[in-house]
């Protein structure tokens, strides 16, 4: 495996290092151009995501997950959008720096996503088979009916019944598990290196949501990838992440394992956002909110976007913009009492 | 698929089923109410000789009893005239008593000439336009071709032709003529009236003018299509599996993009059928549009039956065609 990894790399990056992280985000910003104005919608996103290790970026909506996952993959419509700064690392390569023939090649080749409502992500009028093999056909010059053979070996690895019949069908005809399968297939398709999966259970009810995520994490570790998982929903990423990335108004305002940001939280709004699970011992009583609703990102609050909806802000909030502080080596928050709340004296 | 062939195949016909008899009951009624259009054989003011007006009566099955009494569906006539059509008779008309078969001979082709030209103009015009307005959403581009083809739509194509034919046609001509040459194409093509020795060349232009008609609505139809696709979540997807550009249009958006232009293309199509009526008068070109509008300004009651049956067959084939199109682009619909 580490072989085909090494060749893939070499013909597809050049310049790839395989000493350095996998993929390396650093100060990311993106903005909006609506009606002439400047909308930022992620404010400096930074994260690390080695081989073989789950991220969960976790998030109310709007707070740019979706968009920097989206930069990342480098398919944001410009305009409106512009990417005005940061890094976006893979192998020591920074993506935005290079040319468009480049990043179409790392599209699929290294990185693919999968989205959320496989209903609409996938074009109604193509067979599935069509749509998986179009990637063969594009990226590796294979022939339609190579490419149909692969396409029924991806449909099998993702444990869809009756590969061979399937693969005809059009994405009307499969239900909306076997449809999310049928888009963790064609995202798989090029033995990508790095898999966005963007809130991939979200239009699923909760059975067919613990099959597709136990699937992503077989697959995770079969080809020992590394998986960024955009959710917004805790109780998802407990059990599958490593780490956790925590997004509020397009910025990381959290990063560290995933135990230990479950355990003792850094921020106060990983905290609340933990307060607010409903959870089997706490049964009977009132669920705790976070008040207030998440900011317009064209006029944020001053200081620290959180202050207005935070339990335990202060004057210098609604003032001064917290620094990046590191209770811990392995754990970060962006907040002026980040010890303390790690310390749970807040 | 073959299910679905043969529905919409059983559907037009009995839709063209229903088209012919109302056709008959309405020029029945006609016949019922306004009287006899068998004295129009004698000049229509001398009341002619009974005997002779029976016979007339008989040679275009007009002597049926039904005709005398208002509101009766007159059925034998209709299965006789069916029968008639079935074996090609299609007639002849009351003046001058010509073969209404040869007569459709040479009007429907060129009629036909007028529409292929009116559909590509249509076509082409409205796809470069939609597309372009769709790739500039929102600047200055997007509301000039909107707002041009609007003006051209909203202007009637009776004016478009008469200032072609009076303003624009014979200095194009001339000039035409004095670099070309009289038999030339480009001498024949800017002609304000038609030539039945260039029935190609000569149908061009009207055919362009008929095809303005409904250009703001397929423009706007096939820039709003176009829209939809290009901000879908599966060119989204297609991007994130890194296809160039050009293959995401081609083959995901273009295709995504056919079913209102279908649609707009099958229901224009009806309305062209008005503009043909006008375009043939003034342009001089004999074809079904004009027959039909002489027709019933003649009280060729037969000329009428029969002109009408042939658009309604026009506008149920097309409408097949659409039908199956829909079918060939969208297995949603195949599959139904």
């Amino acid at each position: 495996m580490a072989e085909t990894v090494m060749r893939v790399i070499g013909d597809t990056l050049s310049g790839a290092d395989l000493n350095a992280p996998l993929l390396e985000v650093d100060d990311l910003r993106v903005e909006f151009q609506v009606r002439g104005k400047r909308i930022p919608a992620v404010r400096g996103a930074s994260f690390t995501l080695e081989q073989g290790r789950t991220l969960a970026v976790v998030g109310e909506s709007g707070s740019g997950k979706s968009v920097t996952s989206q930069a990342i993959m480098g398919i944001l419509d410009t305009p409106p959008a512009h990417i005005t700064g940061g890094r976006v690392m893979l192998h020591g390569v920074d993506l935005l720096k290079q040319d468009e023939d480049t990043r179409r090649t790392v599209r699929g080749n290294h990185i693919a996503i999968v989205f959320q409502d496989a209903l609409s992500a996938l074009n109604p009028l193509w067979s599935v088979g069509f749509q998986i093999g179009e990637l063969y056909r594009v990226h590796r010059g294979l022939s339609r009916a190579d490419a149909k053979k692969r396409a029924i070996e991806m449909l099998d690895l993702v444990g869809i019944p009756d590969a061979k019949n399937r693969v005809g069908h059009y994405p009307h005809q499969f239900s909306g598990g076997m449809r999310q399968r049928v888009m963790i297939a064609m995202a798989l398709a090029l033995d990508p290196e790095i898999l966005i999966a963007d809130e991939p259970t979200t239009a699923l009810d909760v059975t067919v949501q613990a099959q597709i995520m136990r699937l992503l994490k077989r697959i995770q570790a079969e080809r020992h990838m590394g998986l960024i998982l955009i959710t917004h929903d805790l109780g998802v990423v407990a059990d599958v992440a490593d780490d956790v990335a925590v997004m509020y108004a397009g910025e990381v305002v959290e990063r560290a394992g995933i135990r230990d940001a479950f355990k003792r939280p850094a921020h106060p709004y990983t905290k609340s956002l933990l307060r607010a699970i409903p959870r089997v011992d706490t049964v009977g009583q009132q669920l705790e909110v976070i008040r207030g609703l998440p900011p317009n990102p064209a006029s944020l609050p001053s200081g620290c976007p959180f202050h207005p909806r935070c339990f335990a802000a202060e004057d210098k909030c609604a003032t001064e913009v917290p620094p990046w502080l590191e209770p811990s080596e392995t754990h970060g928050s962006r907040c002026h009492f980040a010890e303390e709340v790690y310390a749970d004296e807040r | 698929m073959g299910r679905y062939v043969i529905r919409r195949l059983l559907q037009a016909l009995l839709t063209l089923g229903i088209v012919l008899f109302l056709l008959h009951y309405l020029m029945a009624l006609s016949v019922q109410i306004r009287g006899n259009p068998a004295t129009l054989f004698f000049g229509g003011e001398r009341t002619p000789d009974a005997a002779m007006l029976a016979q007339v009566e008989r040679l275009y099955g007009l002597d049926n009893k039904c005709y005398e009494r208002v509101g009766d569906p007159c059925l034998t006539p209709f299965v006789d005239r069916l029968q008639q059509y079935v074996t090609g008779d299609l007639g002849t008309t009351l003046n001058g008593n010509r073969d209404v078969a040869q007569l459709l001979g040479i009007y429907i082709p060129n009629t036909l000439r007028l529409f292929i030209f009116a559909t590509i103009t249509l076509v082409a015009v409205s796809m470069v336009l939609g597309t372009w307005a769709a790739r500039h959403r929102g600047s200055f581009i997007d509301h000039t071709v909107r707002g041009t083809t609007i003006l051209a739509d909203s202007v009637p194509v009776f004016l478009i032709l008469l200032s072609y034919v009076y303003i624009v046609a014979v200095p194009l001509t001339r000039w035409a003529r004095g670099i070309w040459g009289t038999e030339s194409f480009m001498g024949q093509v800017f002609r304000p009236n038609y030539n039945p020795d260039y029935p190609w060349t000569t149908i061009i232009i009207p055919g362009i003018i008929v095809g303005t008609v409904g250009l703001a609505t397929m423009t706007r139809l096939i820039r709003a299509a176009q829209l939809e696709n290009l901000g879908s979540d599966f060119v989204r997807t297609a991007k994130a599996k890194g296809l160039k550009p050009l293959r995401i249009t081609v083959v995901h958006v273009i295709r995504n993009s056919m079913i209102p232009i279908i649609t707009g293309v099958g229901f224009l199509f009806a309305f062209m059928l008005s503009g043909a009526v006008l375009t043939e008068g003034v342009m001089g070109i004999p074809g079904m549009g004009r027959m039909i509008f002489e027709a019933v300004q003649r009280q060729e009651a037969n000329l009428v039956i029969v002109g009408l049956s042939v658009s309604a067959v026009v506008v149920v084939f097309v409408s097949v065609i659409v039908d199956l199109l829909y079918a060939a682009f969208d297995p949603r619909i195949r599959y139904e």
